[in-house]
């Protein structure tokens, strides 16, 4: 009566997973890559992750419209990403100590917003899983393999994904990609051809803001359909490590999220199968992972030469 | 594990820039600057603002999560609500709490200041608080602390204003395992654990525990996410467990909500712990543990009133109505009918669910085994073979292992040489002992007789003891030796008689060491059992006349296995070359003496364990009774010193013939008759 599992059931369990486990890593790291390579670091991307979550849930528990609630996640991160810019390229704060502030608030926030609005821990009808149907009796999702690979997400799953391919033609194709380069590898030289160093920079962070409210939305009412207080536990911090592993560029993000989720998900299996690994190693194998590839010494070369540095006009 | 490691990456990049700017981090007041309002960074405190009448009592708790997690910090926060509203409301009653302290440091200066504001009783609700506790307790006498899951008051450093509580969650997790066995229809059940440790790890080893009770082929996959608030993690677990078949879902934690929304979506079953986490998924959470702290914060508040202010171990069971259990209405009736049987059963001591998860007892029968209280003992043993052979030497080591463990190594000191095939050897290692000032000192093979005769009268306060054998010496005039004897006989009718149910070809082979000792009473035992059965049945005897020539006893089965026997058996040793043979043939294999499965866990279908620890514990009582030797104790089925194990995939019939047969052993309606050989 035990269920019996074959290897290729197990492989797809795996895969599945880790699709599905990289999803607010990749909003949230893609959207600190626009950040950093406008040469802002924000660490804050955990407390904005956590507002965006609050936000977007909320919204849906009270209007049960999904759109609506990922809108409110978005514009909850835009808020954010203005706190963050105002205080980082405005004010000029060390952006180190602003972003874990920033963190700090949206934590606080988000906690102090829950338990004044919610009260408990609630539950609501999120983005449920597209299956591709075709005709009534035939969905793409229903296709061995293939279809629970590929076709058996939801929409902000899919959306994560489209996002890498989307981002890497913005940084690298469009003119407003080449400012926020140029204003992160040298913002003097971008500054005296008169593009508007603190403007794009702005922009940069609203937008990974955006991103990073819309990775909370992704757990609070894609993947987990409930809010919980610091629900996003570190994720917005494994986010910004991301971006180091996939040195500064989206498709380097997406190896570095996929890599981290599949071998999390591969964790869980080795304990579920009881495979005699202690689960204390079992769960520091995606980190040991992270931290090998975060050794990796030609990485620094393609950092934003700007990256943390303020930018103020004459005086360098 | 997890939070470590994001501290840490983020550390790396962070720890030059932090160092340099204490000033600009904007962070609201820190909880002391005013305890009534305190905010500590990230955490929120509330406190009532009224002020507070003379009589009333002010108690503050600081929590790792926050009073809605559905799981630890909520269980307490409930009970101080609780314990108010049976007070008589906020003006007889005072609570403030802080949340969020997962920050050891941080929950410190929040304990102090709550103390130094006058807080009466402050809750420290973590086992990471412990070592802050002690070193703030002292500098408020007056004041009561509380902390757990712990059981240290910090009464041997001197502290008496310390209280400790622990859940003891493994009960309710027991209830709960049986109950979900019992309801899944897959036979896989699923674990969404945080962190292997506390009254997280208790719950789980129970659940695991009363799964198994309740149906031995279940099947429990348990995974830990390294954390307890990584809900996203917690929901894959719980993802992950449904794709490898688990149709009733467990876990602890504030994590589980997570792990929740997905039993709630795929429909299974959930069962919860530390809070009732119904609410969350009213149709598929059907059962809860939920932790009840009411009695006990009111006892130490009683006591705290009484000028006692610390001191105590508060122990949440099921018996003391700590723990209760919740289960959802329209279930299936005999599987709650047997979830309240075990309940009670844990409840009046049937069931010892702590020993089931050490292995101390047998899951599903013979009771609890039970340890007297001894004195500090120095134990040596003297073995033919070593420690690890799965035979002789290995059942009376693993047996001292066991009773160190439990009564701990300032209480058993253990040594032992091994390999003493050399009699000559062995006694110089006997007299070596004995001198050195050891208690009992334990020759472990028939061939040491000789010697220890002559031995044992030069120490005339140390036991000495020895076996196979019934020879104390007392007609030598030795006082001072114990002599121990297997009946492996016993055991051996036991297997004899599944073996005779297991046998199609009607050949059964037995590859024996040296026809003498406790493997002669086995290989008699064993051919009676057979032949009880079925006297047509051909059983085979081999012995290759020694207890270790593994090659031969590898041989001796291929042979066996040639003459067409399909079930094999034998002792010592040497089994190991032939258990190897079964394995390779597919041929089941019936152990003796130590558990052997581990080497082939599916030819060895069943073991007749030696369990020395009765044995052992006699001898080391009457010892320290001053009564140093001329006992012959023996290990049989009826007092516990043999136990039959039996693997899962046996035929449920061939196994209950054999349980007739240890009943009828152990009730004394079977004689084993000796068949001349």
């Amino acid at each position: 009566m035990t269920h019996e599992l074959t290897l290729a059931a197990i492989l797809l369990g795996i895969i599945h997973s880790g699709i599905r486990l990289a999803t607010p890593y990749l909003y949230a790291a893609v959207g600190e890559t626009f950040a950093q390579r406008s040469g802002v670091l924000n660490l804050g991307v955990e407390g904005i992750m956590l507002m965006g979550a609050f936000f977007g849930f909320l919204t849906v528990f009270r209007t049960g419209n999904l759109w609506l609630g990922l809108a409110a996640a978005a514009g909850a991160g835009v808020l954010m990403g203005l706190i963050m810019s105002v205080v980082s390229i405005t004010f000029q704060a060390e952006q180190g100590i602003s972003g874990i502030g920033l963190y700090m608030f949206g934590l606080g926030m988000s906690n102090l917003l829950f338990k004044s609005m919610l009260g408990t821990v609630e539950g609501v009808q999120g983005f449920s899983e597209l299956r591709f149907c075709v005709t009534d009796s035939f969905c793409l999702a229903d296709v061995p393999v293939l279809g629970d690979i590929f076709f058996s997400h939801s929409l902000l799953t899919y959306g994560a994904f489209l996002l890498v391919p989307l981002a890497a033609w913005v940084l690298n194709k469009t003119t407003w990609g080449l400012k926020i380069r140029s204003v992160g590898q040298n913002p003097e030289a971008a500054d005296s051809l008169g593009v508007n160093v603190a403007g794009v920079r702005y922009a940069a962070v609203t937008l990974g803001a955006a991103l990073a409210g819309i990775a909370g939305a992704s757990l609070s009412i894609s993947l987990l359909n409930i809010y919980q207080e610091n629900m996003t536990n570190g994720m917005g911090f494994i986010a910004v490590a991301l971006v180091y592993f996939g040195s500064w560029r989206p498709y380097g993000v997406l190896v570095g999220a996929l890599l981290f989720s599949v071998v999390n998900a591969l964790q869980l299996w080795v304990q579920v199968l009881n495979l005699n690994i202690p689960s204390d190693v079992a769960v520091m194998m995606p980190y040991v992972l992270t931290i090998l590839a975060l050794a990796l010494p030609f990485r620094r070369q393609l950092q934003p030469a700007a990256l943390t540095k303020p930018f103020s006009r004459g005086e360098s | 594990m997890q939070k470590k490691s994001w501290i840490l990456v983020v550390t790396l990049i962070l720890t030059l820039l932090l160092a340099a700017c204490g000033g600009q981090k904007s962070t609201p007041a820190e909880p002391g600057t005013a305890p009534e309002q305190a905010t500590a960074v990230p955490a929120a405190t509330v406190a009532p603002s009224a002020p507070a009448p003379a009589e009333t009592v002010r108690v503050a708790v600081v929590m790792p999560s926050t009073i809605t997690d559905m799981a630890w910090s909520q269980a307490i926060y409930d009970a101080l609500v609780r314990v108010q509203q049976d007070m008589g409301g906020e003006g007889a009653m005072e609570i403030a709490y802080t949340e969020n302290m997962w920050n050891v440091t941080d929950a410190a200066s929040a304990i102090r200041d709550y103390a130094a504001d006058g807080y009466g009783l402050v809750i420290a609700h973590g086992t990471q608080y412990g070592t802050s506790l002690f070193e703030i307790a002292p500098d408020f006498p007056d004041t009561s602390f509380a902390w757990g899951t712990a059981v240290d008051t910090g009464k041997d450093q001197g502290i008496d204003n310390v209280f400790a509580y622990e859940a003891r969650a493994e009960q309710g997790g027991f209830v709960n395992g049986v109950l979900a066995a019992r309801l899944s229809r897959s036979g896989v059940l699923g674990v969404v654990g945080p962190v292997e440790a506390g009254d997280a790890k208790l719950y789980i080893d129970g659940f695991v525990a009363g799964a198994e009770y309740a149906d031995p082929n279940v099947k429990v996959n348990v995974s830990y996410t390294g954390s307890f608030g990584d809900t996203a993690l917690a929901a894959e677990a719980a993802n992950t467990h449904i794709q490898a078949g688990a149709d009733v879902l467990t876990g602890s934690a504030q994590q589980v909500v997570g792990a929740i929304g997905v039993a709630k979506e795929k429909g299974v079953l959930w069962m919860g712990t530390q809070s009732d986490q119904s609410s969350l998924a009213p149709d598929i959470a059907v059962a809860s543990q939920v932790y009840d702290w009411v009695p006990t914060i009111k006892d130490m508040l009683a006591k705290h009133a009484a000028g006692e202010f610390g001191g105590t171990v508060y122990s949440l069971t099921l018996a003391n109505g700590g723990l209760q259990m919740v289960f959802a209405d329209g279930l299936n009736a005999a599987a709650v009918a047997a979830a309240r049987v075990a309940e009670e059963q844990i409840i009046d001591g049937t069931i010892d669910v702590m020993a089931i998860i050490s292995g101390e007892a047998a899951p599903a029968a013979k009771g609890v085994f039970e340890y007297p209280e001894i004195q500090p003992v120095r134990i040596a043993l003297v073995l033919p073979s070593t420690i690890t052979d799965l035979a002789w030497s290995q059942s009376i080591y693993d047996s001292l292992v066991d009773l160190q463990k439990h009564y701990g190594e300032d209480v058993i000191d253990l040594a032992y040489t091994e390999n003493m095939w050399n009699v000559t050897d062995a006694a110089s290692a006997v007299r070596d002992y004995a001198a050195d000032g050891y208690n009992l000192v334990i020759a472990h093979g028939a061939q040491y007789g000789t010697s220890l005769f002559e031995i044992a009268p030069d120490f005339p306060e140390t036991s000495f003891a020895w076996g196979t054998s019934t020879d104390t010496g007392e007609a030598e005039g030795v006082s001072n030796v114990f002599a121990y004897e297997p009946r492996a006989d016993q055991g051996g009718y036991v297997s004899g008689v599944l073996a005779a149910q297991l046998t199609k070809s009607g050949v059964i082979g037995v590859v024996g060491p040296v026809d003498a000792g406790d493997a002669k009473l086995h290989v008699d035992g064993f051919v009676a059992g057979v032949h009880a059965v079925n006297p047509d049945i051909k059983v085979n005897i081999s012995f290759t006349g020694s207890f270790g020539d593994t090659a031969l006893a590898a041989e001796a089965a291929t042979t066996h296995i040639n003459a067409g026997a399909d079930v094999l058996t034998g002792s010592a040793q040497q089994v190991v070359g032939a258990i190897g043979v079964a394995k390779e043939k597919g041929v089941p294999w019936l152990g003796i003496q130590a558990d052997q499965s581990p080497l082939a866990p599916d030819s060895v279908v069943a073991t007749d364990l030696y369990d020395w620890r009765p044995t052992l514990l006699t001898m080391i009582r009457s010892q320290q009774a001053g009564e140093y030797g001329g006992k012959v104790l023996q290990l049989t089925l009826a007092n516990g010193g043999q136990t039959m194990i039996y693997n899962d995939n046996l035929p449920a019939d061939a196994v209950a013939a054999a349980k007739a047969a240890e009943q009828g052993i152990i009730d004394g309606s079977i004689e084993i008759v000796v068949e001349p050989r």
